[in-house]
């Protein structure tokens, strides 16, 4: 693990059904924003699912470097979870007082103080990633893990789901999350990581990879990385019911 | 600890919330209702007395209330795993023991008052309506009063509880909702008619008649039945008892309340675990 390290998967495989979805993953994720793009089916949300603590790893290790503050890891997962019949506030105060937070601070972080009082059901996708991104990052904790942050939302909803998730990454927090707007992990990530058929096929910063495979974007650098892979990997991208969705 | 038990306090006002917010609870009280005032009125128990009313009450009680709170458990810990909800309040301070027993506690409170308010209104409506006087506080035997129906309320309740429980540890091994109704309908046909089936096997087997009120009491129904006969049916007509050692079947009660409970939270908290080393084991086939 590198010293500014926030969280390490060391030598990870996940299988479902006895078929590898992750493969034999080694990787450090630093403060910033970490971008994790890959084909559907790819393990992105099983290798996030690991870092956040919400499934085994078959073999190897996943550890968080500093793993003793109420909440050491915020997690969205791809499906947001919130009960129906619960007001936006209510949902996020659950969390926040399980964290001695201020649900208030969190709601009006993510631009959501005037629909506190709308039932989670009553609001639009856009609206329910944004509560599901306040719910990860209160408590602040110095891992936060978001699972598709962006998906099936319009153009400007994207951008304000992508820019809130960013926002949290300060002070040394480590933002993960999974894409495929390549457009605006282009215009907000520090770090990606390319996954194709459950193995990392590039990880480093997006300076880095966008100076070492010659390319002018993160969307040249996918079909670069990941074009290459798939070739040269003939096993199909495993897609797994109820891990990947998408 | 004071963490935990912050923990525990915040999920068991979730849940209890949850509880109170689902109108079909609601209706499942108003069913249970009006199925015991047809069942007094029809048996003619409720006109007589509370004793009358509770031999009545007995038999459908025994069904009726596994059901219940069955319907109330069996997707208390399911909706949050299935939905991935779980997998985020992991991510917070509370552990599993403090989350499942925050779950449970509150559906609990949510089964006194849909369970325990409709028997509450039929003693009520006996105390109003029966004759001869059942406003009598019984200080000896043979003699019908509201304390013997306020004492097999007493036993009502903690053997729903053990039903409350299974349900819930069903919740937490299914893996879908149709599961859950599948195993939750075999542990209620298990569990009322198990213990008696087997019962009147071991008679059947040549085990002493002396020794089966003993072997009832191993199961919910055994040691609930026995104990309205010890302390409210056999008050008013056999007041020398003998029916069930009480502390057995109280025992017996609290073991079936604790015992899910605790397969519940070992469940949630190393089930991930375990099915990752059955995957290894799977994949390690494979290669």
């Amino acid at each position: 693990m590198s010293d500014d390290a926030v969280a390490s998967l060391s030598g990870v495989s996940r299988t479902y059904g006895g078929i590898a979805v992750l493969d034999s993953v080694t990787l450090d994720v630093g403060p910033g924003v970490t971008a994790v793009v890959g084909p559907n089916g790819s393990g992105k949300s099983t290798m996030l699912g690991l870092l956040a603590g919400a499934a085994e790893p078959t073999t190897g290790t996943v550890s968080v470097t500093d793993p003793s503050g109420p909440k050491p890891v915020g997690y969205l997962p791809q499906r947001v979870p919130f009960r129906d019949g619960f007001t936006a506030r209510e949902t996020l105060a659950f969390y926040a007082r399980l964290v001695d937070a201020d649900p208030d601070a969190a709601l009006e972080r993510v631009g959501l103080s005037d629909a506190a009082e709308r039932p989670v059901e009553a609001l639009s996708g856009g609206m329910r990633r944004l509560l599901g991104i306040a719910q990860a990052t209160v408590g602040t904790p110095p891992l936060v893990v978001l699972d598709e942050p962006t998906s099936g939302l319009d153009p400007g909803m994207r951008e304000r789901a992508f820019r809130t998730a960013t926002r949290a990454a300060t002070d040394g927090t480590a933002v993960v999350l999974s894409s495929h707007d390549l457009e605006l992990v282009d215009d907000h990530a520090d770090g990606v990581v390319l996954l194709a058929g459950g193995q990392v096929a590039a990880a480093g910063s997006r300076g880095d990879l966008l100076d070492n495979y010659d390319v002018a974007s993160v969307d040249e650098l996918y079909r670069a990385v990941v074009g290459e892979s798939v070739a040269a990997d003939a096993s199909p991208a495993v897609h797994v019911t109820g891990v990947s969705d998408r | 600890m004071r963490e935990s038990l912050a923990g525990l306090t915040t999920i068991f006002r979730r849940e209890l919330a949850t509880v109170l917010r689902t109108p079909g609870y609601g209706v499942l009280g108003v069913g249970l209702l009006a199925l015991l005032v047809g069942i007094v009125a029809v048996g003619g128990g409720g006109a007589t007395g509370f004793v009358p009313a509770v031999v009545d009450l007995l038999l459908p009680t025994e069904v009726v209330v596994p059901l219940v709170a069955f319907v109330l458990g069996y997707r208390a810990l399911l909706t949050d795993t299935e939905s991935g909800e779980f997998a985020v309040v992991r991510t917070y301070p509370v552990g599993v023991g403090g989350y499942v027993l925050g779950v449970v506690l509150a559906r609990v409170v949510g089964l006194l008052v849909v369970v325990g308010a409709p028997y509450v209104l039929v003693g009520v409506g006996i105390w109003l309506t029966a004759a001869p006087d059942t406003g009598i506080f019984a200080t000896h035997s043979g003699v019908d009063s509201p304390w013997l129906y306020v004492r097999f309320l007493a036993f009502v309740v903690p053997f729903a509880a053990t039903y409350l429980a299974l349900a819930t540890a069903v919740s937490a091994v299914a893996a879908s909702r149709r599961a859950a109704i599948a195993l939750g309908a075999l542990a209620v046909v298990l569990g009322v008619l198990g213990g008696d089936l087997a019962a009147v096997g071991s008679l059947a087997g040549g085990t002493s008649p002396e020794a089966i009120s003993g072997l009832l009491v191993r199961t919910p129904n055994g040691a609930f039945r026995g104990l309205v006969f010890e302390h409210v049916v056999g008050v008013a007509f056999a007041p020398e008892g003998g029916f069930v050692a009480t502390g057995r079947a109280l025992a017996s009660l609290a073991a079936w309340t604790v015992v899910p409970t605790a397969v519940s939270a070992a469940t949630l908290a190393y089930g991930r675990r375990l099915d990752a080393f059955l995957e290894g084991v799977r994949a390690s086939r494979r290669e």
